[in-house]
C-alpha cells in the first residue's frame, strides 16, 4: 500500500506543464465552455420545454462537463502503448507494484495534479464566467465528490483496457478516436442521456460509460438526489468492481503473450 | 577540409523548479539558464583524415557536429567545412556531407532498402551511371544485394546499418560524419564495417569524423583522436602521442620458474601476485623494461615475461579525470 | 529537384509504405465511419428533439458537418503527420531533414499520408449527396466552382493552423495537448452553424482562429442562406483568401520555427 501511495507521489510531482501549454488549454476550455453555453441557451430559448429540466441546471451539467474532461483526461492507454511500442515496457513490469496498480498510482498523482492546476482553473473560469452553479448543499458536495472518485476509477479501466488492447493490435489510432468517441457518446458528457431517445438510453443504461459523466454531473445539478443518488452510487460501484476484475484478468492474459513473444 | 576556430555555443533553457508549487512558479514567472555547450574549440582536419572523435555524453560532440552539418547556428567564432560556412549555405554544404546516425536510421522504414537509395538517388541529383557504380561497391563491400528488397523494419542492426551506410554514402560526399554507428552491432559485423570505412576512406579520400564510446574502433581505424570534454577539446593528436604523453605506467608480467615471495623492484610496484606470475607496474620515465627485466632476472630465475601497454581506455579515462577544471591539456 | 517533383516522389514512397499495413486497413476505415455515425447521431438526436437549430433544418445542419469533413478528410490523408512534429524534434528525425540538400518543409510534409483521410472522404461525399438531394438544391456553374475552391480551402486552413500548432513544439517541446484542443474545438464549431453563438465566439472563429471558413461561411453561400443586407454577408465568399492569408503566416512562423531550431537546438 506504501510503495502505490509512492508511485502516486511520484506522479503528481514529476507532473509538469509547459507554460504556453498551460495558457493554451485553458484559453481552449473558455472557447469550450462558451460553445456549450450558448449552443444550450440557444435551444433553451427556442423551445424551453424539450429539456426537461431548468437552464440553469442545463447549462451548469454543460460547462461542468467541460471543466470535468480536463481532470478526467489521464488515462494510461498512451503510456502504455508508448512504453510497447519502445520496447520499455519491460522496466515497467519489473517495479516492486503490480502493473495495473502501478498504471492506477500513477494516473492518480497525475489526476491530482490536473484537478490542481487544469480543473481548478476551469472551475473558476466556469463559476465567474458561465453561470455554473454550486451544488449548495454539503451532501450533494459530498455525493458528488465520493461520484467523482468512482468516475476516476472507471474512466481509468476504461482506458487501461484500450492500453491493453493495443499491446496485441499495435495500432492505436483509430480505434482510440472511434473508443472515445463512443465512450464520450454513452457518458453523456455534452449530451445528457435523459435528452437521448429510447432506444439510445436504453443503451446506455447497460453500459459502464454513464458512470464517468452523467451520474456524478446529474447528481451535482441534482437530478439525481437522495435514493436516486445512492442507487447510481451503487451502478458506479459495481462497474468499478466489474472493471478491475475485468481488467486484471485482460492484463494478465496480455501479459503472458508479452513475457512469451518478446518485444 | 574543416576548419574550425574559437567555436562555441550556448544554449538557454528554461530552469525547471522542482515540485508543484515549483512547477506553478515557472508558469507564471521563468527563469533562464545558460549552458555553454561548446566552449572555445579549435581545429583543423585535413582531407582524407580519419578522425575519432571522442567524449562522455553530454560533452558537446552531438552540438559540434550539428554544426559543421549546418543544422545549428554558433554563438560565435568560425566554421568552414571545404571553404563553405554550413549554417550559411546548408544546402550547397549538403550535397558533400554525408552522415550516420546509430541510433536512428535514415531509411524509409517500411519500404525495400533499394526504394529509400532510388529516393536519395533523386534528391542528391546522382547521376545513374554514379549510383550504378556505387551500388557495385556497395554489392561488393557490403553485402548490399543480399538484403537490398527487404523493407527496413526487418533487418538486423548490422543490415540496418550496413543500409545506412549505402545511402550516406550514395551521394559521393567528400566528408563523412558517423555518430556511434556501431551501437549495439555484433562483433563480426562491426569488423565488416570498419574494413568499409576505412576502404571508403583510402580510395575515394574521404574525410571522415567518428564519433564512438568503443576504444577498439578508435585503434582500429584513427590515425588521430580528438577528445571533448565539458565542451573543450582537451586532447588532439595521434594514438602513438596519446599513449606517450599519458600513457606512463606499463605493466611487467613475469611468470618465475618457481613459487617465491613477493618482492618490490625499485621503480616499480606490485599490483598482482598469482602463482608463480606477478604483476609490476612501473613508470617508464623512470626505468626501462630491460632495466626492470636485469633487475629481477638477477634475483629469480624468470620462464616468461611480457610487456603491456596500457589500454587506451584507461588512458581516456585519465584525460576525462585529469580535465575537471583544468585548462591544460590542449596539444593540438 | 524541384519541390513540387521532390514532393510527389516522397508521397510516392509514403503511399508504398502505407500499403505495408493491410490488416490495420479495415479496422481503421471501421473505427472512422463509427466516429463519424456517432458524430451524426449526436447531431440527430438534438435536432430530433428541437426540430431546427436557429433555422437550419436537419439536412443543413448534415451538409455543414459534412463540408467540413470533406477539407478535413483532404488535411488527413496528406498531413496527418504534421502533429508528429514534436516527435520528429524529439527523436532526431528533424536533423535529417535539414542535412538534405533539399527544403525541410517539403521533407517534412512529403513524409506521410494516412489512409483514415480516405474514409472521411467516402462519409463526407455520401452525406453531402444524400443532404443536396434532400435539400433539393439545383447549383449554377459558379456554386459548383466555389464549392471546389470552398473544399481546397477548408483543407488549407485546417492544415495551416494545424502546422502553426504544431510549430510551438520548437519553442516548448510539446504541442500535443495543444493541437487535441483544437481538435476538439473544431469539432464542437464545426457540427453548429456559428451564428447560435455569441458575438464574441463569432470574431473568434472568423478573425482569430478562422475555422469558421471551413464550412460555416461557404454554407451560407451554397445553401443560399446569405443576408445580403447584413453587412457582413461577402464572408460567405471569403474562405478562399482566408486560406491564402494563412498561408502566408504560416510561412512566416515555419520560418521563425527554422530559426528558432538552430539557434536553440533540440
Amino acid at each position: 500500500m506504501k510503495i502505490f501511495w509512492a508511485f502516486t507521489r511520484q506522479a503528481f510531482h514529476g507532473s509538469t506543464v509547459y507554460r504556453f501549454e498551460f495558457w493554451m488549454r485553458l484559453f481552449f476550455v473558455y472557447m469550450l465552455m462558451y460553445s456549450i453555453y450558448w449552443v444550450w441557451t440557444t435551444l433553451y430559448t427556442q423551445t424551453p420545454g424539450a429539456f426537461g429540466v431548468s437552464l440553469e441546471q442545463m447549462v451548469t451539467y454543460g460547462i461542468l462537463g467541460m471543466a470535468l474532461e480536463i481532470f478526467l483526461d489521464v488515462g494510461p492507454e498512451w503510456y502504455i502503448t508508448t512504453q510497447v511500442r519502445t520496447g520499455a515496457i519491460d522496466t515497467d513490469l519489473m517495479k516492486p507494484l503490480d502493473f495495473h496498480l502501478h498504471m492506477l498510482a500513477r494516473s492518480a498523482g497525475e489526476m491530482m495534479f490536473s484537478l490542481g492546476v487544469l480543473a481548478l482553473p476551469s472551475f473558476a473560469i466556469g463559476y465567474y464566467l458561465f453561470d455554473l452553479r454550486l451544488p449548495g448543499d454539503m451532501t450533494t458536495s459530498l455525493l458528488f465528490a465520493v461520484s467523482l472518485i468512482f468516475s476516476f476509477f472507471v474512466f481509468f479501466h476504461i482506458s487501461f483496457l484500450l492500453g491493453a488492447l493495443t499491446v496485441i493490435t499495435l495500432d492505436i489510432r483509430s480505434i482510440s478516436w472511434a473508443y472515445y468517441s463512443l465512450v464520450s457518446f454513452f457518458s453523456g458528457q455534452i449530451v445528457p442521456l435523459w435528452l437521448f431517445p429510447d432506444l439510445l438510453r436504453k443503451i446506455s443504461e447497460v453500459l459502464p460509460f454513464q458512470a464517468i459523466y452523467y451520474i456524478p454531473m446529474s447528481i451535482y445539478i441534482k437530478t439525481l438526489s437522495g435514493g436516486a443518488a445512492l442507487q447510481a452510487l451503487g451502478v458506479q460501484v459495481f462497474w468499478a468492481i466489474v472493471l478491475v476484475l475485468f481488467s486484471r484478468w485482460a492484463w494478465s492474459r496480455v501479459h503472458a503473450r508479452l513475457t512469451i513473444q518478446g518485444g | 577540409m574543416i576548419q574550425v576556430e574559437h567555436l562555441t555555443k550556448d544554449y538557454q533553457r528554461v530552469k525547471r523548479r522542482e515540485g508543484f508549487l515549483g512547477g506553478v512558479r515557472t508558469l507564471i514567472s521563468p527563469q533562464y539558464e545558460t549552458t555553454r555547450a561548446v566552449d572555445d574549440i579549435s581545429f583543423r582536419i585535413e582531407e582524407g583524415e580519419l578522425v575519432g572523435y571522442i567524449g562522455p555524453n553530454g560533452a558537446g560532440k552531438s552540438t559540434s557536429i550539428k554544426m559543421l552539418c549546418g543544422i545549428l547556428v554558433p554563438t560565435s567564432g568560425k566554421i568552414e567545412v571545404n571553404g563553405l560556412v554550413p549554417h550559411k549555405e546548408r544546402m550547397v554544404n549538403a550535397r558533400q556531407i554525408g552522415a550516420v546516425f546509430g541510433q536512428k536510421t535514415q531509411l524509409w522504414w517500411d519500404v525495400p532498402v533499394i526504394e529509400s537509395l532510388r529516393l536519395f538517388r533523386d534528391i542528391y541529383n546522382v547521376p545513374e551511371a554514379q549510383f550504378k557504380r556505387n551500388l557495385n561497391l556497395f554489392n561488393d563491400l557490403l553485402d548490399l544485394h543480399e538484403f537490398q528488397n527487404t523493407p527496413v523494419r526487418q533487418l538486423s542492426l548490422g543490415q540496418r546499418m550496413r543500409a545506412d551506410m549505402a545511402a550516406a554514402l550514395l551521394h559521393n560526399p567528400r566528408i563523412l560524419f558517423l555518430d556511434e554507428p556501431m551501437i549495439g552491432v555484433d562483433v563480426v559485423a562491426k569488423e565488416r564495417l570498419r574494413v568499409f570505412i576505412k576502404e571508403i576512406n583510402r580510395d575515394q579520400k574521404v574525410t571522415a569524423l567518428f564519433t564512438t564510446h568503443d576504444m577498439v574502433d578508435i585503434e582500429k581505424l584513427c590515425s588521430r583522436v580528438m577528445i571533448i570534454d565539458h565542451g573543450r577539446v582537451v586532447y588532439d593528436g595521434s594514438l602513438d602521442q596519446m599513449r606517450t604523453q599519458y600513457g606512463k605506467d606499463r605493466t611487467l608480467v613475469v611468470e618465475f620458474e618457481e613459487n617465491i615471495p613477493d618482492f618490490v623492484p625499485p621503480h616499480a610496484a606490485l599490483v598482482k601476485s598469482e602463482g608463480r606470475k606477478k604483476w609490476f607496474i612501473f613508470n617508464r620515465f623512470e626505468t626501462s623494461p630491460s632495466t626492470l627485466i636485469a633487475y629481477i632476472s638477477s634475483q629469480f630465475p624468470i620462464v616468461d615475461l611480457a610487456v603491456e601497454e596500457p589500454e587506451i581506455e584507461k588512458i581516456v579515462r585519465t584525460i576525462y579525470q585529469g580535465n575537471t577544471g583544468e585548462t591544460e591539456g590542449k596539444h593540438a | 529537384m524541384n519541390a513540387i517533383t521532390l514532393y510527389f516522389r516522397l508521397i510516392r514512397v509514403a503511399v508504398q509504405s502505407r500499403l505495408q499495413y493491410r490488416a490495420d486497413f479495415l479496422t481503421g476505415i471501421i473505427g472512422v465511419i463509427v466516429l463519424n455515425v456517432i458524430n451524426v447521431g449526436l447531431i440527430g438526436i438534438l435536432v430530433s428533439r428541437f426540430r431546427h437549430l436557429n433555422g437550419w433544418t436537419l439536412w443543413e445542419m448534415v451538409f455543414l458537418y459534412c463540408l467540413w469533413l470533406l477539407g478535413h478528410s483532404v488535411y488527413s490523408f496528406f498531413f496527418w503527420h504534421i502533429r508528429a512534429l514534436e516527435d520528429y524534434l524529439v527523436e532526431g528525425t528533424f536533423d535529417q531533414f535539414l542535412i538534405r540538400p533539399a527544403s525541410p518543409f517539403v521533407l517534412f510534409i512529403g513524409r506521410e499520408v494516412q489512409y483514415l483521410g480516405v474514409a472521411d472522404l467516402i462519409f463526407a461525399v455520401s452525406g453531402l449527396s444524400l443532404a443536396y438531394r434532400n435539400l433539393d438544391l439545383q447549383w449554377n456553374g459558379t456554386q459548383w466552382l466555389f464549392f471546389g475552391l470552398a473544399i481546397i480551402a477548408g483543407a488549407l486552413i485546417e492544415t495551416t493552423l494545424s502546422l502553426m500548432i504544431a510549430c510551438l513544439s520548437f519553442w516548448t517541446g510539446r504541442a500535443r495537448r495543444a493541437s487535441n484542443l483544437l481538435i476538439q474545438i473544431n469539432m464542437m464549431v464545426q457540427f453548429y452553424p456559428v451564428d447560435i453563438f455569441g458575438y464574441t465566439f463569432r470574431v473568434i472563429v472568423t478573425g482569430l482562429i478562422p475555422v469558421a471558413f471551413m464550412n460555416y461561411y461557404p454554407a451560407l453561400m451554397l445553401l443560399d442562406k446569405l443576408d445580403y443586407s447584413s453587412a457582413w454577408w461577402w464572408l460567405g465568399y471569403m474562405s478562399p483568401i482566408v486560406a491564402l492569408l494563412l498561408v502566408g503566416i504560416t510561412a512566416g512562423v515555419w520560418h521563425l520555427a527554422l530559426r528558432r531550431y538552430s539557434s536553440a537546438g533540440g
